[in-house]
């Protein structure tokens, strides 16, 4: 067994930090705040610089204008981001669609929205949850009707991250009337300039607006804009869940380790001889490179095309939960002081801590809940009966 | 990119392993020995010495199959799945690990004796105060001269020919291998709640030989540390077998138990609680392989990446084991249900070869935050 990294994978990671060196993170304001997972803040011009780099499309095929560099890199480049605490909060986002429009997307969407990703000028909301549809999706009400070569869009999603700073939308409508449930769904792609879309701000528990609630009122889609089949939009949302989920938490790991090194810093300087602060750490330590191995194992499950959905819906709720102790623990570490924001006199490592404390409590709710997590391992990892439905 | 996969030998083994226990060791099996306060299941120790097992460890010039530690690691995985009961870990992964570099000719005599399974060989290191800690240690030793004093926790001393005895020697912890016959070695039963046999070892006036001397004086700590490293790591690679087979137990009966005109596994309460179960079970076992691979490949940070698996090893094993008995319910309770079995097999392996404290304390250091650090 081989926990060990490449050649090429050790070089491409002094790439990386040679790139970081060159552009530090402090060197990039934030457009969007960030969301505590590990990605950092949003920021455009970031992004464009990963772009120039052709690490957006880095293991994308050629035929689409990838390099068809191994997924091993990949893990690099986010592990190696992440512990800089780089702002590259569209990234995921970006993989995610970039897989999805290359695997089930039009040709249209190929030949316009790829060299976009690519270039680090396009990023996405999702549309997904609604008001009345979050844990139980299938409720959702967003509809769109074909007219002649635009589907007509009418609806309303909530919790699209970082909707109002992004350049397009993927949005789950059904388009079959006369279908329920699973049947008649398609992802449209919803470009953010197009009329009828009225994008507002959710002011979070943090003070900053991550979240984004989009109205849309007779919005017109081309056509081929549509990610797979019509009526086939949920099978493929679930097809990609497992690499989605992933993708989406791969960086908790690395970025927890950072977090706890900033708190060793912290007990080194001001309470060394602190016993309790020193257990409790190591014992942090130990949870995150455990987490860490777990995501290792799902990355190998997924590199090779095998299931790993309970692997990676285990790793999504131990790293959320974890994020939560060690965000918790630091809020004691830190004392009195800890709750002072990043700026104010007598603030502590720059406010980072009260402010992913925050973060963190989002995150067992975000990208399916810790309870789908666990009902989603138990039934479809351990093949325990599923719960059966309400009627009604 | 890394590569998780278990080696063709690994899985070999593993299957065999499996296949054997089932066979040869069932959970009946295992309930009787432990039940037994001088139980030992020597019919299957002579079979698995027919397997190789003892000696996988071992050279082949010694007899042994001079296998790897993953292959190790991968046998004790499924010697915790099956609960096995034996002194596998104390006598072929921690004794022969240290006797390996030790040298000399009593030493190599032993080992193609543990090869071949004809002896067993103990360890006993911690007093009173029960630690594992060279500051510890009282036990005087000098060679040539005379023994006399107490160990405590010595297991499987009903059962073993040889014993490890580390003491404080003149130039510092130093190691002896005496055989267990030596006129005034005795060795006491203690009764502890695990089912694993543990011994006090009663050194009376026992002649020591310059022979007895196991490694050089002053180096008994030297020689023992990785010998307790590895030990470490197998302990996790038990603990983490025997999690997964609570998991396998509890999923079983979360399907067959019905209550309320539906199985419990279908309950969400339950449901959820299984979730738990295989979130400890997989980060404990993938932490397990990590380190096996820090320590194997000779990377600097093996001794932290060991401490580390340890601890959340040990941890996580022990709260699906407590949480396994949530699940089963009353029947679990019960002493002829297994889980308790697992359940102190866990215990009894978190607090072998260094506990969580002493292990956090290594982590701790590795992160820069030294026990004692200068005013």
């Amino acid at each position: 067994m081989d926990f060990g990294f490449s050649d090429g994978e050790r070089a491409f990671a002094d790439e990386v930090r040679a790139f970081l060196r060159a552009h530090p993170p402090e060197g990039f304001p934030p457009d969007g705040t960030d969301a505590g997972y590990g990605s950092g803040a949003h920021s455009h011009a970031f992004t464009r610089a990963l772009g120039e780099r052709g690490w957006l499309s880095l293991t994308w095929p050629r035929e689409h204008g990838g390099q068809e560099r191994p997924m091993g890199l990949l893990l690099v480049l986010l592990e190696e981001l992440a512990a800089a605490g780089a702002p590259f909060g569209p990234l995921a986002g970006c993989l995610q669609v970039a897989e999805s429009i290359i695997r089930n997307g039009s040709e249209t969407l190929q030949r316009e929205i790829l060299p976009q990703i690519a270039a680090g000028r396009a990023t996405f909301w999702q549309g997904y949850s609604e008001p009345g549809a979050g844990s139980d999706l299938l409720a959702l009400e967003t509809r769109a009707r074909l007219e002649r070569d635009h589907w007509v869009l009418d609806g309303r999603k909530i919790w699209s991250s970082h909707a109002g700073i992004a350049t397009h939308g993927t949005v789950l409508a059904r388009t079959d009337p006369a279908s329920t449930r699973s049947r008649g769904l398609t992802m449209l792609m919803v470009d953010n300039r197009l009329p009828g879309l009225d994008v507002r701000p959710i002011r979070s528990l943090t003070g900053q607006v991550y979240h984004y609630e989009v109205f849309m009122d007779g919005v017109r889609v081309p056509r081929d804009f549509v990610m797979g089949r019509p009526g086939e939009g949920f099978g493929q949302l679930l097809r990609g869940l497992d690499t989605d989920r992933f993708w989406g938490r791969f960086y908790k790991a690395p970025f927890l380790r950072r977090i706890l090194g900033l708190l060793v810093e912290h007990v080194r300087a001001e309470r060394p001889d602190d016993a309790v602060a020193r257990h409790r750490l190591a014992h942090a330590a130990t949870e995150i490179a455990a987490l860490r191995a777990l995501f290792r194992r799902a990355a190998w499950l997924i590199e090779r095309g095998l299931p790993a959905t309970g692997e990676v819906s285990a790793a999504k709720v131990m790293a959320d939960e974890l994020g939560q102790r060690v965000l918790s623990l630091g809020m004691e570490l830190l004392g009195p002081s800890g709750v002072l924001r990043a700026g104010s006199r007598g603030a502590r490592l720059r406010g980072e801590i009260e402010h992913q404390y925050q973060t963190s409590w989002g995150h067992t709710l975000a990208g399916g809940t810790s309870e789908i997590q666990r009902t989603t391992i138990a039934v479809r990892a351990l093949g325990l009966p599923a719960e059966p439905r309400a009627r009604g | 990119m890394m590569d998780l996969a278990f080696s063709p030998a690994q899985q070999l083994l593993q299957q065999s392993a499996r296949a054997f226990l089932q066979q040869r060791c069932p959970l009946e099996r295992v309930q009787e020995v432990a039940l037994d306060p001088r139980g030992f299941a020597a019919d299957l120790w002579k079979e698995i010495a027919g397997l190789g097992w003892p000696g996988l460890l071992i050279s082949p010039e010694l007899g042994g199959s001079g296998g790897s530690v993953g292959e190790a690691l991968a046998l004790v995985e499924e010697l915790g799945r099956a609960c096995f009961p034996s002194p596998f870990v104390a006598s072929a992964v921690v004794a022969t690990t240290a006797l390996g570099p030790a040298g000399g000719r009593r030493a190599r005599d032993l080992l193609a004796a543990l090869a071949m399974g004809e002896r067993i060989c103990t360890l006993a290191v911690p007093e009173e105060s029960g630690r594992l800690d060279p500051e510890a240690l009282t036990l005087p030793v000098a060679a040539p001269g005379r023994l006399t004093g107490r160990k405590l926790l010595v297991p499987d001393a009903h059962v073993a020919t040889d014993v490890i005895v580390l003491g404080r020697g003149a130039a510092g912890p130093t190691a002896l291998l005496l055989p267990m016959d030596r006129a005034g070695i005795g060795a006491h039963a203690l009764d502890s709640m695990t089912g694993d046999k543990l011994f006090e070892l009663e050194l009376t006036d026992v002649a020591i030989g310059p022979d007895d001397l196991l490694g050089a004086p002053g180096g008994g700590w030297a020689l023992l540390a990785p010998a307790f490293r590895l030990g470490a790591l197998a302990r996790c690679a038990e603990m983490a077998g025997a999690a997964q087979r609570i998991l396998e137990l509890c999923v079983e009966h979360a399907r067959g138990r019905v209550q309320g005109g539906r199985p419990i596994g279908g309950y969400q309460a339950v449901q959820h609680a299984c979730a738990d179960l295989y979130r400890d079970v997989e980060s404990a076992r993938w932490l397990t392989w990590e380190a096996e691979w820090t320590l194997t490949t000779g990377r600097p940070d093996a001794d932290a990446a060991v401490a580390a698996a340890k601890a959340y090893v040990a941890e996580a094993s022990l709260r699906v084991a407590r949480r396994g008995h949530q699940i089963m319910g009353a029947i679990g309770y019960c002493e002829e249900h297994p889980l308790h079995l697992f359940h102190k097999r866990i215990l009894a392996a978190s607090l072998d070869a260094g506990d969580s404290t002493g292990h956090l304390d290594t982590v701790a250091t590795s992160l820069g935050l030294p026990r004692d650090r200068p005013a």
